[in-house]
């Protein structure tokens, strides 16, 4: 399935970011470009819906990268129900210590801050 | 024994998929796990956005990456043919434990590919032949967790 991703924004800033399909170097600028919207739109937290993203090479890893460096520490990253495959890379790249892993969408914690 | 016909895709990043499709069709021809699928497509996907943006779009070269397979007894071999400038992934210096564990904020945006991709198959391999390179990603049959 080809990469898909789209912004929505909730009352309180946060920025939910639903990403589908095979997240490669070719579709990673659509990634960014999603991120940068969002911080343009000043999101207090990102929160990235991973249930469909199929894969994910380094430059969607390099985007996780660019999004904490660019919205800086207070901006917590989540990362909601990633399959397997693509937590694993995670874990092999020491990102899942800098983003907050969750198996499903929790409102009551990813929205009240 | 060749488990399907060589192709050539263009040294464009919209190739990506045509190249992992590939992949996927070759290890269909195998038991190997999801797992272990998942990774060989990763490091064929990382070494082939490397040949085409770093060997080839920067250096203005327009040529074919060729993508090949080949099942033995123990393994199932991938290999990625260019005619971008010589580049060897086995030369550049993998991330150490310490650089992994940086927290997002202290990283360098890149160099995590080529460790995908190294560390994702049981071998890997470069060799340049006659004005090409030619990265070699070999999978083993067996240990198929």
């Amino acid at each position: 399935m080809a990469f898909q991703t789209s912004l929505e924004m909730t009352a309180n800033g946060v920025a939910k970011i639903n990403l589908a399909g095979k997240l490669d170097a070719g579709t990673a600028n659509q990634f960014k470009e999603i991120i940068e919207e969002a911080a343009a739109r000043d999101a207090r937290r990102i929160v990235l819906m991973a249930q469909e993203l199929e894969f994910m090479a380094s430059a969607g890893l390099r985007v996780l990268v660019f999004t904490k460096q660019k919205l800086g520490s207070p901006v917590d990253l989540y990362v909601i129900g990633a399959q397997e495959q693509v937590v694993e890379t995670m874990e092999m790249t020491g990102l899942n210590h800098s983003v907050i892993m969750m198996d499903y969408y929790d409102a009551d914690k990813v929205e009240v801050l | 024994m060749s488990v399907l016909e060589k192709k050539s895709f263009p040294a464009d990043l919209d190739s990506l998929e045509g190249l992992r499709d590939y992949v996927l069709a070759a290890a269909a021809k195998t038991k190997l796990s999801k797992k272990k699928v998942y990774k060989l497509e990763l490091a064929v996907e990382e070494i082939a956005t490397n040949v085409i943006l770093y060997g080839c779009q920067e250096h203005n070269i327009e040529v074919d990456v060729v993508i090949e397979a080949e099942l033995t007894e123990q393994s199932l071999v991938i290999t990625l043919i260019d005619q971008g400038v010589p580049f060897n992934p086995k030369d550049k210096e993998l991330p150490n434990e310490e650089d992994l564990a940086k927290s997002l904020d202290e990283r360098p945006i890149g160099g995590l590919g080529i460790f995908l991709a190294r560390t994702g198959v049981d071998r890997f391999n470069y060799e340049r032949q006659d004005e090409v390179n030619v990265n070699i990603f070999e999978v083993f049959l067996k240990d198929n967790d």
